[in-house]
């Protein structure tokens, strides 16, 4: 359902919704913006002209979580994560979409891992649609959008002086229960404002037949070449909001198994306990970062495992862009063997 | 600014003579803002070298990460040859192997400082010795270059490098002393509990993504101390603890060794300020020791030094 939300509406909205829920939205920390928790001065930042700096995968899997907590005498127990109800406001459309992609990692037939499970089932998501898409997203290109609408509960689409709220689920729409119905014409006028963000997005590089490609390459220069001013710091993958790998370690001072955010970009990820590393240099290192969004991720789920947001692009301190990297890969030769 | 052509040309010598085997510059990036550290192999190649204010890496880091062996060439500023002295000074290089190119640095543009003033949408961007030329979306911009020089620089003093093989351009005076001593003085005239205060606000906001100490010339241990899991240095994760403990002992292990270039801040995707910690130690080498790091390639610092005469003994 289409409803409209006038602005100024909206602080009073938010602060209502302080009653039942939690409520995380940007808001400026030092030089960026930070999903931090709503308080009665709380100023949303939503005039950036992109993301958080921080993916709120953070908000799902923080930092550093504590697993287990031991007692003195050999016992431990679960940690209590004590979660309240909660609603992220203006999450952007790219870092939902990764939202549900790591959904597909976290809660599976096999395995749920609870800490995960608790967080999403508390959590209900108010998108912002990016009706001015920021300069190093995307999210086109990997067939997402500024308005996709996966992993949201709603989505506003800025209109001026008032947000049409598309209510995509019923915990969604609770919460904008009483606004007035928005009328034929007004949804027409938001769908040419997204129409024109989708527009203004060029091509950055073609995913058509590039997992093919780096699956032949894997043992190319190619990755030399892509890898060579590489600094090994883990900046685009922390930042990434799909990057969802973890190490599990034991603070034995304070009792507490934990698991903190760990990158494939990392000398010790892979390194084992014998000493031997089977991703010895940041050759390999760039390749696993790549080929499990563009060929592994595919491989598993059959959708692209990079969201486009750009902040691999953005704070990469040697200027290393994924974009550039990926249209090279499509230069490379298709090696038919002509033995099989 | 230096004159590329000039650049270009003593690149392409290095290698068609056989001088070096790879000359470390940069290429241009996929955006104006984020030139590239790269290795030019290849005399064909080194048409798209490019040297602007932008090129924010100190290219020192990739030393150590390069066979200790090979003849290697590279454009250096006043610190990055500081900081190629101290990695021959402890021995991670042989000097007689690094052919340097020295660029005589008017300061390195932050390009945080840029996209905060005209949005990230930027087009081309264009530097003399005072200005800066911005198209963006948002419109044309003009700045003083000064108001956009990373904090390393506008209080650096070795501008000119101090040892390189060859100079391009004219050697700039040296800086004011005196700028870097007030960062410091700055700092230290807060209460304890002010300085703690933000120490804590700079330290809690960071991902322990290590790109400061990647983009370090002088961290290059093979296992860094937070790596340790027996015994364990500090904590794991990011608490306050182990933040803390991180930057704390990062900082003091650059004792002597840093050159106050600034990468570590550049790098930061969280824009943590760190040099204040580095430069009180740098100030203290200074004062205490008389000792600035890598103004020579042979002098050890203080505190990689033993001597019979050493006013303290490990006595007890």
């Amino acid at each position: 359902m289409n409803l409209i939300l006038e602005k100024q509406a909206l602080p009073g909205l938010l602060q209502g919704w302080r009653e039942q829920y939690d409520v995380f939205l940007p808001q400026k920390l030092e030089r960026f913006s930070h999903f931090l928790p709503l308080t009665p001065d709380s100023v949303l930042v939503t005039d950036e002209p992109h993301n958080t700096r921080i993916p709120p995968k953070a908000l799902f899997l923080p930092m550093t979580e504590t697993l287990v907590k031991f007692t003195r005498f050999g016992g431990y127990q679960d940690a209590q994560q004590n979660i309240h109800p909660r609603i992220i406001f203006a999450i952007r459309p790219c870092d939902a979409q990764a939202v549900q992609l790591l959904d597909t990692s976290f809660i599976q037939e096999s395995y749920t891992d609870p800490l995960w499970l608790e967080k999403r089932e508390k959590t209900i998501t108010v998108g912002l649609g990016c009706h001015e898409p920021c300069h190093n997203g995307f999210c086109t290109t990997v067939g997402y959008g500024p308005f996709n609408k996966v992993g949201l509960d709603a989505l506003l689409t800025d209109l001026g002086e008032v947000f049409l709220v598309e209510t995509l689920t019923e915990k969604g729409y609770s919460l904008f229960l009483g606004l007035r119905e928005a009328q034929q014409q007004m949804t027409e006028v938001a769908q040419r404002v997204q129409q024109q963000a989708y527009d203004k997005m060029p091509v950055a590089f073609e995913t058509e037949g590039l997992k093919a490609k780096l699956e032949q390459n894997f043992n190319s220069s190619y990755w030399q070449e892509v890898s060579q001013s590489c600094l090994g710091c883990g900046v685009c993958t922390f930042l990434c909001p799909t990057c969802f790998c973890f190490d599990i370690a034991d603070e034995t001072q304070r009792r507490e198994r934990v698991r903190n955010w760990d990158t494939c970009m990392f000398r010790t990820y892979s390194l084992e306990a014998s000493g031997h590393n089977p991703r010895p240099s940041k050759v390999e290192r760039t390749r696993q970062r790549l080929s499990h969004k563009f060929v592994y991720w595919l491989d598993q789920i059959n959708q692209i495992g990079c969201t486009g947001c750009g902040r691999c692009v953005r704070y990469c301190p040697v200027g290393l862009d994924i974009r550039a990297m990926l249209r090279q890969a499509q230069t490379l030769p298709f090696e038919v063997n002509h033995a099989l | 600014m230096p004159d590329l052509d000039a650049i270009k040309t003593e690149t392409k010598r290095l290698l068609s003579e056989g001088v070096v085997e790879v000359v470390v510059a940069f290429k241009p990036g996929d955006t104006p803002l984020h030139p590239q550290p790269a290795f030019f192999m290849n005399v064909d190649d080194v048409d798209s070298l490019v040297y602007d204010g932008l090129c924010q890496n100190n290219l020192a880091t990739f030393l150590t990460r390069l066979p200790k062996s090979q003849k290697i060439g590279m454009l250096v500023r006043g610190c990055e040859n500081r900081s190629v002295n101290a990695l021959v000074v402890e021995k991670q290089k042989l000097r007689e192997n690094l052919f340097l190119v020295g660029i005589p640095c008017e300061g390195i543009i932050d390009w945080r400082k840029i996209v905060e003033r005209t949005g990230e949408a930027v087009i081309a961007v264009h530097e003399n010795d005072l200005n800066v030329f911005v198209d963006s979306r948002a419109g044309n911009f003009n700045f003083n270059r000064a108001d956009l020089l990373h904090e390393s620089c506008l209080r650096c003093t070795h501008r000119t490098p101090v040892n390189a093989d060859i100079l391009i351009g004219e050697a700039l005076p040296e800086g004011d002393l005196t700028l870097a001593a007030t960062a410091v003085e700055v700092f230290e005239a807060h209460e304890i509990d002010e300085r703690y205060a933000w120490f804590h606000k700079e330290a809690e906001r960071c991902i322990r993504c290590y790109a400061c100490r990647e983009a370090c010339p002088m961290c290059y241990c093979t296992e860094c101390f937070v790596d340790h899991i027996e015994p364990r240095w500090t904590e794991s994760g990011a608490t306050p603890a182990g933040m803390q403990g991180w930057h704390i002992v990062r900082a003091f292990h650059q004792t002597g060794r840093c050159t106050d270039c600034g990468a570590c801040e550049r790098a930061c995707p969280m824009d943590i300020k760190m040099t204040y910690l580095t430069e009180k130690l740098n100030h203290d080498m200074r004062n205490k020791y008389g000792f600035v790091t890598g103004l020579d390639a042979q002098t050890q610092p203080p505190f990689a030094t033993v001597t019979l005469d050493d006013k303290n003994r490990f006595s007890v």
